[in-house]
């Protein structure tokens, strides 16, 4: 897995490792958000799918019905009304209305049919006979348009959901299977590299120290040295000046803790990087 | 002695009509059609009556096909009868075409006052109601010209002419032209039955019955169907036609009606019309209004149109008239809308109303 994804080009540094860890946590959020979303989205698309075959089905009585009350219509009237109709209809009697719903930030149209009772265009056809099934037939028709457009506005929200399901499924994917790992292996790379770096430090440091030692043991046998050769010389010459031996052992015993002290507060810091690698090494 | 020299003219005209009608369907005819199970068996079934006419039929055709060819049958029977007439049987069979041509310049009208393209209109104009001038009716671009300059050539003419201006073509809706172009016509058919002395005896009296009831029809369902609609008790008046059982009370009970009561109590001096009204329990003025959902599944429509078939029977039994061509006429068409009503109940599975047609042989 770690290998497929691979990691973010990062220099591996602190900062860039708390990004990383602050870019981890979002993506976990946003995970889980997008997860609820798909979530609530697809409980919505059930729903509509069950509608529309439940409009379907309507759908499919409703029309029979309209296309029988039309053969009813040819009966009684006895002849073709249909350019007549056409004619006269000059305004829409049914009409749609289309509005928004917000599911979850997916806007859905609706479409909402209503009549205006005032417009009848073609009340008089049939007047001689027939009229009342035409009249008839009129509102059976109306129901069954009634049935398409609420077909029609579930039919919209039901593509429009889809699409809006597969892409956010598609995010969730990507979050859970490209981001995350990806920035954990960022993680652990820029982990491993601190280690490495800290690991190189307490190394370098405990050569410095060693160094230092070594230096200090020289200096020290140096000093001895040299005073073996001052105390070599006192003895040849204890009758010269005391006083000047004084003053050469306290330049050395302070020389000396000099040393030790600048190595000191050095040697904290490897410890406190070291707790840290450990923690870390727990955690991965 | 009206009888003596009908046969010299019209005679081979009664026979052939008379003939035509033995090929109408039959209740067994019917019975077998009920039985069908696709459009298919409906076109084997209308073989004996109709077999040359269906036979260039597709399979499983559609059911407007079917009767698009039932009416080519009819039509060309009605054409061969009119080549064989003379006098004033002749001028009978024209009067019968009118009402069609009523229809098709109701049409060419709706079609010049939406400026649409007339000529593809021509096809939709039923055969019966062709008449020479009617493509010339397409020239006319306005309604004005259409008024001044060729209806005028139409047959029609007359009916036009005192009641309706070019005006009113322009302003009234296109149904009250057409009904009182209807109205002109029953009046004056009514009057030309009555007056043409070669019609003394049975025509005058079977016609005179049959258009009377078709003036009553026609107001009664005017104003059922007026209800809830703009058109003004005024101007219904003035479509209902004056001859007829219920004219002159009960025309005028009729132009006051508000509701189905109204136009119930208006023909309740008529006998047969309140049976009907009876039969469909007066309860139309609820949901369904006039539909079928009467007593038996009738409505007042089902029962017009019965009693128009059962008169229409009747004419047979008549001799020396050419109102058998009317009633011919009539009952074919009635066949027509069954055979219709039929095959689109079994094209749509709803064999439950499969009888709701009217056969009277």
């Amino acid at each position: 897995m770690s290998g497929a994804v691979g990691r973010e080009p990062v220099f591996p540094t602190r900062q860039s490792l708390g990004l990383m860890k602050s870019k981890l946590k979002g993506a976990e959020t946003g995970h889980s958000l997008l997860k609820r979303k798909s979530e609530a989205l697809t409980k919505r698309f059930r729903e509509i799918t069950r509608r529309i075959d439940e409009a379907k089905q309507k759908m499919g009585r409703v029309m029979q019905i309209a296309a029988f009350s039309l053969a009813e219509v040819s009966y009684a009237v006895g002849g073709d009304i249909g350019y007549q109709v056409q004619e006269s209809a000059k305004q829409a009697r049914f009409r749609v209305r289309a509005k928004h719903e917000n599911v979850s930030g997916v806007f859905l149209p609706q479409f909402e049919s209503y009549t205006k009772d005032g417009i009848n265009d073609f009340a008089l056809t049939g007047l001689g006979k027939g009229g009342q099934q035409i009249q008839r037939c009129r509102e059976t028709y109306a129901r069954a348009v009634e049935t398409l457009v609420e077909l029609a506005s579930l039919q919209t929200a039901f593509l429009i959901l889809d699409e809006v399901i597969k892409v956010v499924n598609r995010r969730v994917n990507a979050i859970e299977h490209v981001i995350i790992p990806r920035t954990e292996n960022t993680i652990k790379y820029i982990n491993s590299e601190l280690d490495e770096l800290d690991r190189e430090e307490f190394y370098r440091l405990k050569k410095v120290s060693n160094k230092k030692q070594r230096d200090n043991a020289a200096a020290d046998a140096e000093i001895l040295a040299a005073r073996q050769k001052k105390k070599e010389a006192e003895l040849q010459a204890q009758k010269s000046t005391p006083a000047q031996e004084a003053t050469g052992a306290t330049d050395a015993t302070e020389a000396a803790e000099a040393t030790e002290e600048a190595a000191e507060p050095e040697e904290p810091e490897p410890v406190d990087v070291l707790g840290e690698q450990e923690d870390n090494d727990v955690i991965f | 002695m009206e009888g003596l020299y009908f046969n010299v003219n019209s005679g081979y005209v009664e026979g052939i009509v008379r003939g035509y009608k033995n090929s109408l369907l039959t209740g067994q005819n019917y019975s077998n059609l009920t039985q069908c199970e696709t459009i298919d068996d409906v076109k084997l079934q209308l073989g004996p009556s109709y077999g040359d006419f269906l036979a260039s039929l597709p399979p499983n055709p559609s059911t407007s096909a079917l009767a698009g060819r039932m009416t080519d049958k009819l039509v060309s029977e009605f054409r061969y009868l009119v080549a064989q007439s003379t006098g004033s049987t002749a001028k009978f069979l024209k009067y019968l075409t009118y009402g069609y041509m009523i229809d098709n310049i109701a049409l060419l009208i709706t079609g010049t006052l939406h400026e649409r393209d007339t000529r593809e209109l021509l096809e939709r104009c039923h055969p019966l109601g062709w008449f020479e001038t009617l493509p010339v009716l397409c020239v006319a671009t306005n309604i004005e010209e259409l008024y001044n300059s060729v209806l005028i050539e139409t047959p029609l003419a007359p009916y036009f002419k005192g009641s309706l201006n070019h005006q009113d073509l322009d302003e009234l809706n296109i149904e009250i032209v057409r009904n009182t172009l209807y109205k002109n016509y029953l009046e004056d058919f009514y009057k030309f039955v009555n007056t043409d002395s070669d019609f003394n005896g049975p025509t005058q009296e079977v016609m005179s019955e049959i258009l009377q009831f078709e003036a009553d029809r026609r107001s009664i369902n005017i104003t059922l169907n007026s209800f809830g609609t703009e058109l003004s008790k005024q101007e219904r008046r003035k479509l209902y036609p004056e001859f007829g059982k219920l004219y002159p009370e009960g025309s005028l009970m009729l132009s006051r009606a508000e509701d189905v009561e109204g136009v119930a109590l208006a023909v309740s001096a008529v006998a047969e019309y309140k049976t009907f009204f009876d039969a469909v329990g007066l309860s139309q003025g609820g949901g369904s209004m006039g539909g079928i959902g009467g007593s038996d599944g009738k409505s007042l429509e089902d029962l017009f149109y019965q009693k128009e078939m059962e008169m229409g029977k009747l004419v047979f039994t008549r001799q020396f008239t050419p109102a058998v061509v009317y009633a011919w006429m009539k009952l074919k068409e009635q066949e027509i809308r069954n055979v219709t009503w039929i095959s689109e109940c079994i094209a749509q599975n709803q064999k439950e109303r499969i009888g709701n047609f009217i056969s009277v042989f």
